[in-house]
């Protein structure tokens, strides 16, 4: 067998070790090395790539923003800010039709703002809200569904993990990408306010009102939340600005959320000893996945295979939008089983360079950003699709009275939003980059 | 013994953390040196290797807890549908694998320490031996290597689970 197709038969058996529950990451590590050994048809070459594989892996300076924004999203959780948000949004919204709703997805957006995980923001936001969404009489399935789908907010809008990983495998500019998924970020949780409402106007028993508060005591909640604000523009300001790199701004934001945990009493021992544990999982997750990557991908670059991909379907003579559309749809199809960064880390080698020699009538630069925005949104929806989605086990480990069944029927409409999102990216990039030429 | 593996892998989980958090201070500190650099402060040198072994020496810290916690990304989707024999079988493979794996891994992370001790290469700035990065990681690496080998023998019902270390299946 030659190497091209050794390397295509090691996806199906790939899946298969997937599927037969070995770690993601352990799967890619152990297919990649004995494709490798495979294709040098000696040891030597491979133990030499072995000898830096996972210290030159774990030392990687772009891939230490992702512990700490973990870090960071961690310290965020402890600091209090997420009732604060939530009390915040409620006092403008929470007298609307599906306003308390509404409020939960604006807090999730807030919390998103500097915290660069879904599950983080999904947990967090879930414990303050959950709670508050019973009470103000909200039907299980669209208070599950509604903060499963605003936990996506949390890497949706920036800093995010997942689009720090694209721009380190697409070698794009990190600041760049921050800004460029803002704005898709605002109308995701716009789309998802939209939702709400409509549910609630269509289905009035989905949901009750609350009284509408005065305006000083609104202004009031507003300017609790000034920290959240402030860490936000330091971080993604002070990045997008040139004054510090990625990794810097991950550090400001760990080091400013954890101030603020430690000046609202949330930095207790255990809760910190919790809190490093947390981001233990995290990272170590990550970082497996990482480690596994980097063995498989130099094993596909050895078989030529993304070349070979790349001139294949440039040949076929497929127009840039039906490429771009198979990819989209693989994405959202492989999302419902897989998890987000190993679908990132694994096909972006892949697809990135088939991707760029299509033509849509921009420049490179400004046509890798978009793809990378795209990417993140139908990975995301990954995130609330059944049956596996990792968000959705969040809320109902959180919930457990909700049955799953309610809560994969409440997600569903928000999903259809993040479909119609990604179509209205897709046929007008503008969106997405005019922010770039400021 | 199974107590003195869980409570080890769990205090290396929080030194990572730790080395995280002083990490980040580092680089504040070095942000604010190089923006008051016109009072005479400078920027921490070389804050970016430091920040690279401590990064490499932290994740190798959080490995040994996470695989304790099956906390690795995995799909559990037909999980529930294989025999319980089989799933016995597939825990076996699985971290028949990452022993085998990470063996490999350590011992040729070992060449390569003791390959940069001998050619006496430092980094850029700081001229830190590249060598000392990897004799920190080291350390955590290798214990890694017997937690491997503790979940091993767990499988094979040779050691328990020291009570009160849940095992948190899909938690991530």
């Amino acid at each position: 067998m030659d190497a091209l197709h050794l390397a295509a038969w090691s996806f199906p058996v790939l899946l298969a070790l997937i599927f037969l529950r070995v770690p993601i990451g352990l799967s890619m590590l152990v297919l990649g090395l004995l494709g490798s050994w495979s294709i040098y048809g000696d040891s030597a070459p491979l133990l030499n790539q072995m000898k830096t594989m996972a210290y030159g892996s774990f030392s990687n300076a772009s891939l230490s923003v992702v512990p700490l924004f973990l870090l960071m999203g961690q310290f965020a959780s402890l600091g209090g800010m997420s009732k604060a948000l939530f009390k915040a949004a409620e006092a403008f919204l929470g007298h609307l039709r599906g306003g308390v709703g509404m409020a939960a997805i604006g807090a999730c957006a807030g919390f998103g703002s500097i915290c660069g995980s879904s599950m983080a923001t999904a947990a967090t936001m879930g414990q303050v809200a959950l709670p508050e969404l019973k009470r103000a009489g909200y039907a299980d399935s669209l208070a599950s569904g509604a903060l499963a789908a605003g936990g996506t907010l949390g890497i949706l809008i920036p800093p995010s993990i997942v689009l720090v990983i694209y721009a380190i495998l697409a070698e794009q500019n990190i600041a760049k990408m921050f800004a460029a998924a803002f704005i898709p970020g605002i109308i995701a949780a716009l789309g998802y306010m939209a939702v709400i409402h409509l549910s609630v106007r269509f289905n009035p028993t989905l949901a009750g009102q609350i009284e509408p508060i005065s305006w000083p005591e609104r202004w009031q909640a507003l300017a609790a939340v000034w920290p959240v604000l402030m860490i936000f523009v330091i971080v993604i300001g002070g990045i997008y600005s040139g004054i510090f790199t990625p990794t810097e701004g991950a550090a400001v934001g760990a080091v400013a959320t954890g101030l603020l945990a430690w000046q609202r009493g949330g930095l207790s021992g255990r809760k910190l000893r919790e809190a490093f544990e947390a981001t233990a999982g995290g990272t170590a997750m990550v970082f497996m996945i990482v480690l596994g990557a980097a063995s498989f991908n130099t094993f596909l670059a050895l078989s030529q295979l993304p070349q070979e991909l790349a001139i294949w379907v440039g040949e076929q003579g497929f127009g840039p939008y039906a490429v771009l559309t198979g990819v989209l749809v693989f994405y959202l199809i492989f999302g419902c089983v897989m998890d987000s960064l190993s679908m990132i880390l694994l096909t972006i080698p892949i697809f990135f360079p088939m991707f760029a020699a299509l033509d849509f009538g921009m420049t490179p630069e400004d046509a890798a950003i978009w793809f990378g925005v795209l990417v993140l949104i139908v990975v995301e929806v990954g995130l609330i699709t059944p049956p596996v989605g990792m968000n959705l086990f969040v809320i109902q480990s959180m919930a457990p009275e909700i049955s799953i069944r309610d809560t994969y029927r409440g997600v569903m409409p928000f999903v259809a939003s993040d479909l119609i999102r990604v179509v209205i990216l897709v046929l007008f990039p503008g969106i997405t980059l005019f922010v770039l030429r400021f | 013994m199974n107590i003195i593996i869980y409570r080890i892998s769990q205090t290396l989980a929080w030194i990572g953390g730790f080395v995280l958090t002083a990490m980040a201070v580092l680089s504040v500190a070095s942000i604010a040196g190089r923006a008051l650099s016109n009072f005479g402060l400078a920027p921490v040198p070389g804050d970016f290797e430091l920040v690279e072994a401590g990064t490499a020496l932290a994740v190798f810290c959080f490995l040994p807890w996470t695989h304790l916690k099956g906390g690795h990304a995995e799909v559990d989707l037909f999980w529930k549908v294989y025999p319980p024999a089989i799933q016995r079988g597939l825990i076996l493979l699985s971290d028949g694998l990452m022993q085998i794996v990470w063996l490999l891994l350590v011992w040729r992370m070992g060449v390569s320490m003791e390959d940069y001790r001998a050619n006496g290469e430092v980094s850029f700035i700081l001229q830190m031996p590249v060598w000392w990065g990897y004799a920190a990681s080291m350390v955590p690496a290798a214990f890694g290597c017997l937690v491997y080998a503790w979940r091993l023998l767990e499988d094979v019902g040779l050691a328990t689970r020291p009570a009160g270390y849940r095992m948190s299946a899909g938690e991530h």
